[in-house]
């Protein structure tokens, strides 16, 4: 799929790749960031427009989150039907709220593995899409600078940064994951002491 | 029920670290062996306008003509006549396609004959003498 899409890149320039990056904004399984790094190579060896490129990339993918992010609105009602009063869920919606912007933002260009699914619960959340663009445009605008950038600058060594990019990409998913477990087990370790506590405190 | 849902909250936890670590330890690994290979290159002078790539390894089979012509700086015309292709309809076509299309038994054939032109093209190339001014006559 990447060789046939990095081919038509060349052939059909910034119209392509700005649809490409709106389809993979709705969670359509395209390789956006190595195709990213590859447009900034093809503009620095002359075949695509830098500027063009930069642009058309951005709206493309801001185009694409606020459709997922539309999406993920809509959907609220038939998400709030099956967990309404969930104290899991509302927890859930809580901690996502006050740290929406940090989400949005770091998604977009250091864990994109997660950028579809923050753009869904956003929309299911509730923030105002004002914010969410607001987060959303400035984390796209540093994924194109930051990956066409080093695309731009190793030129047609580009599918090294690419190599390097997409596993450590992987990485900080992993470092995710893990982090979110270790806290929620911690969390769950904090609240059976607690538990243990106040069954003694009765028995003294 | 209490200890149904606390066991299904551990288990939980317990797959969310044990899929962290797993991929952790895969992507780690990936990626230092990417750094490395990464590290080991320099990147070409920045903002180098009309570098022209040197090195035939870094030639795909994704690579159309006109682009692998352009960036070894080389006549356009040169892979299709080694090729033995008419232009019209090639150009956006990619290495692969044209090998599917002309030749459909040996895999990697256009691959290795373009790499071959360039680099014949390279050495006569380099064989030229570089340009001199003609000898200046001692007055």
């Amino acid at each position: 799929m990447s060789d046939y899409l990095l081919t038509q890149i060349i052939n059909y320039g910034a119209p392509l790749f700005g649809l490409i990056l709106f389809l993979a904004a709705l969670g359509i399984p395209l390789p956006a960031s190595i195709l990213l790094v590859a447009a900034g190579a093809f503009s620095q060896q002359g075949f695509l427009d830098w500027p063009s490129i930069a642009i058309v990339g951005l709206l493309g993918a801001v185009a694409g989150d606020a459709i997922s992010f539309g999406m993920g609105f809509y959907a609220r009602n038939w998400v709030s039907k099956h967990v309404e009063g969930s104290p899991a869920w509302r927890n859930a919606q809580q901690s996502f709220d006050s740290r929406a912007g940090l989400a949005i933002y770091l998604t977009r260009f250091l864990i994109t593995a997660l950028a579809v699914p923050t753009n869904l619960i956003a929309g299911g959340s509730g923030i105002k899409f004002r914010r969410f663009m607001a987060y959303d445009s400035l984390g796209e605008f540093t994924w194109i600078i930051l990956y066409g950038g080093l695309g731009y600058i190793f030129g047609s060594q580009w599918e090294l940064v690419s190599d390097f990019i997409s596993n450590f990409g992987g990485l900080i998913l992993g470092v995710a994951i893990l982090g979110v477990g270790s806290w929620l087990g911690l969390r769950r370790m904090r609240s059976v002491e607690n538990e243990d506590v106040n069954k003694k405190i009765p028995e003294t | 029920m209490n200890k149904q849902i606390n066991l299904r909250q551990r288990n939980f936890v317990i797959g969310l670290i044990i899929i962290g670590l797993m991929i952790v330890g895969l992507f780690g690994l990936r990626t230092a062996r990417a750094f490395k290979k990464f590290h080991g290159h320099r990147p070409p002078p920045p903002f180098a306008a009309q570098h022209i790539e040197t090195d035939v390894e870094l030639i795909r089979d994704w690579m159309t003509l006109p682009y692998i012509s352009i960036t070894y700086g080389l006549p356009p015309d040169l892979l299709y006549e080694t090729l033995n292709i008419p232009p019209d309809g090639a150009e956006k076509k990619s290495l692969r396609q044209l090998n599917h299309e002309y030749y459909p038994n040996v895999s990697g054939t256009v691959l290795e004959k373009v790499k071959a032109a360039i680099l014949s093209y390279q050495s006569t190339l380099t064989a030229t003498p570089p340009a001199t001014s003609p000898p200046e006559s001692n007055p």
